[in-house]
């Protein structure tokens, strides 16, 4: 066993004297190579463990601490809350359902959107893509006001509803309802879908699509049996990204109020007490799930992921 | 075989209508109420089903002189205060950002399509690292330190994916490989000659990660304590305490700065970067 231990410990430190070697005094081509792989990465590296990882471990350790202001003791009873508190299940469920049918919404419209773009010749293309683009740069909070400008007490929609039908804009108002929020999630993610489903679009075998259509199938045959299964990895990959977008929104949701989501819910524990270790735990739940999630599927699917 | 013929008649009859129908309807979702807030900025009273009272500057004087009421301040010092924090971002980005876009494009290693997911994927939203800043860097957040790196960390993606697309339109090989063979060592090639030659993406990425630094609000929300608001908390600020028309205008200073941004985009010539922005 000991000898086991030591031959371990001297290959393991051999192995790093080599590695340093490399780096240091690289005698080969390959080798300076590497040099200058490692060396390009290295600044963003430094940026990942100080502005990313170090927060993020700390985090971590802060929801198992048992102290309020410094980080001492080992405690799961903020884990514990989470799972066993139905308030905080209820939240945990509203958070999935919003983002997933969100989701669905926003790749629903983006898809047809994407194919009008690739396939029709349009007027004014240029101005269409700028609009379409445009709320790509635009804050949570922004998207907020656009449906509160649409659908609030004072909104346009409303008002006009209201001069139609008669009733009080306050009882047609819906922006800090459920419905307004789902628009302003929308707001957001539709424009975000298009960008990664034009994409994908762009690389659709056009030849196949005509000949689909010259052998006799309709529209919507050849988009089903010939464009759909070509789309298909960049359409799994514009969910899980928009899907991470609906579960990252937050400032949208801390002005409309519509809905309890998770992130929501992470600011009332520290506007509430800050309550960091509660809030800490929140948040580490929703990284290691978003994390894991998107590592599961990109190591299982095809989907193709960029931003 | 009748009813499939009858199905596909409807998908060729209504399919580019329904179509274009949604893609027309997207559009106004889209761009009716920008319209509508720009315009209104300019009103003086929204009652009915559209603004009334035009022409006014008051609400833009408003927005742009402050109107000394509480902790409310002028749009300038938030403005400039926002356009340091994100430049400082920005010279962070360029520095982390390039290096990296050039090994992913350039070379071939073991774990290369690893480092190009956690270089183009967000590590964690601004909420979320936002409650990890809090108590990690709680002397930073007053400084404004923290918000720097934390944008940097937030919008360094775009910054790689701008200079990637630089970079795989160019053949980087022959390029290094001819410096190299005319007697430049490696270092003063990638700083002199790749470096250079990616510059509409180095443009326009900068251009891209610095307007989303300065829309930041997220991050700003949560690590934010004192002193100048950044913009994005002084458009918090006026979209839930200052009156509708007030919070239109600081809006409308929003959407004027986009597209400058936009129309700075097109002129150096980097249409998917627009598109991307």
């Amino acid at each position: 066993m000991a000898t086991d231990h030591v031959s371990i410990s001297t290959r393991v430190s051999s192995a790093a004297r080599t590695t340093v070697e490399v780096l240091t005094s690289p005698s080969s081509e390959r080798q300076r190579e590497i040099r200058r792989i490692v060396s390009l990465c290295l600044p963003f590296t430094v940026l990942l463990l100080f502005s990313g990882v170090f927060p993020l471990t700390e985090m971590v350790r802060i929801s198992f601490s048992e102290s309020r202001l410094v980080t001492e003791g080992f405690t799961t009873e903020f884990y514990m809350t989470l799972v066993t508190d139905p308030y905080y299940r209820n939240v945990a469920f509203n958070t999935l359902w919003f983002a997933a049918a969100t989701t669905v919404a926003s790749i629903g419209v983006a898809v047809p959107v994407a194919h009008a773009l690739e396939k029709y010749s349009l007027p004014a293309k240029s101005v269409i893509l700028t609009v379409l683009s445009f709320p790509n740069s635009l804050p949570g909070i922004v998207a907020a006001f656009m449906i509160i400008i649409l659908f609030g007490n004072t909104g346009v929609f409303t008002n006009a509803v209201a001069f139609i039908s008669g009733q009080s804009s306050t009882d047609i108002a819906f922006s800090t309802g459920v419905l307004g929020l789902f628009f302003a999630y929308i707001y957001s993610m539709i424009p975000r879908a298009l960008l990664l489903l034009r994409g994908t679009y762009a690389e659709v075998n056009t030849d196949a699509e005509e000949a689909a259509r010259s052998l006799g199938a309709t529209p919507l045959q050849t988009f089903r049996f010939v464009t759909l299964p070509q789309i298909k990895p960049g359409l799994i990959g514009a969910c899980i990204l928009v899907f991470r977008t609906g579960l990252a929104i937050f400032g949208t949701v801390l002005i409309l109020k519509g809905l309890l989501v998770w992130t929501l819910q992470i600011d009332r524990e520290l506007a509430q007490g800050f309550n960091i270790a509660q809030a800490s735990a929140m948040a580490t739940v929703w990284f290691v799930f978003v994390f894991g999630f998107t590592v599961l599927v990109l190591r299982y699917t095809t989907a193709e992921v960029s931003i | 075989m009748a009813e499939r013929f009858g199905q596909g008649g409807l998908s060729a009859r209504f399919g580019r209508p329904f179509v274009t129908l949604v893609l027309v309807l997207t559009l106004l979702f889209l761009a009716f109420p920008v319209v509508m807030t720009f315009v209104s900025s300019f009103a003086s009273d929204w009652f009915g089903v559209l603004p009334t009272g035009f022409v006014t500057l008051a609400n833009w004087q408003d927005v742009i002189f402050g109107t000394g009421v509480g902790a409310d301040v002028a749009v300038g010092s938030s403005l400039a205060y926002s356009t340091g924090l994100a430049l400082a971002g920005v010279v962070i980005n360029l520095i982390v950002g390039v290096p990296i876009a050039y090994a992913v494009a350039r070379y071939d290693f073991v774990g290369r399509d690893w480092v190009n997911v956690f270089a183009i994927l967000p590590l964690a939203p601004g909420i979320i690292l936002g409650i990890a800043f809090l108590r990690t860097y709680p002397d930073l957040s007053t400084s404004g330190i923290a918000l720097v790196i934390g944008y940097s960390l937030l919008k360094a993606p775009y910054m790689v994916m701008a200079v990637q697309s630089s970079f795989q339109s160019m053949d980087l090989q022959q390029i290094e490989e001819s410096a190299r063979s005319l007697g430049a060592s490696w270092p003063r090639t990638f700083l002199t000659v790749i470096v250079p030659n990616a510059k509409t993406g180095i443009i326009a990425g900068s251009i891209i990660s610095w307007t989303l630094a300065a829309a930041e609000f997220n991050f700003s929300y949560i690590v934010y304590s004192r002193g100048t608001p950044p913009l994005a908390i002084f458009l918090f600020n006026n979209i839930t305490n200052a009156s509708f028309l007030n919070a239109a205008a600081a809006v409308s200073v929003f959407f004027l700065l986009i597209a400058l941004v936009t129309i700075a985009l097109q002129i150096i010539g980097n249409r998917s970067a627009v598109r991307r922005v």
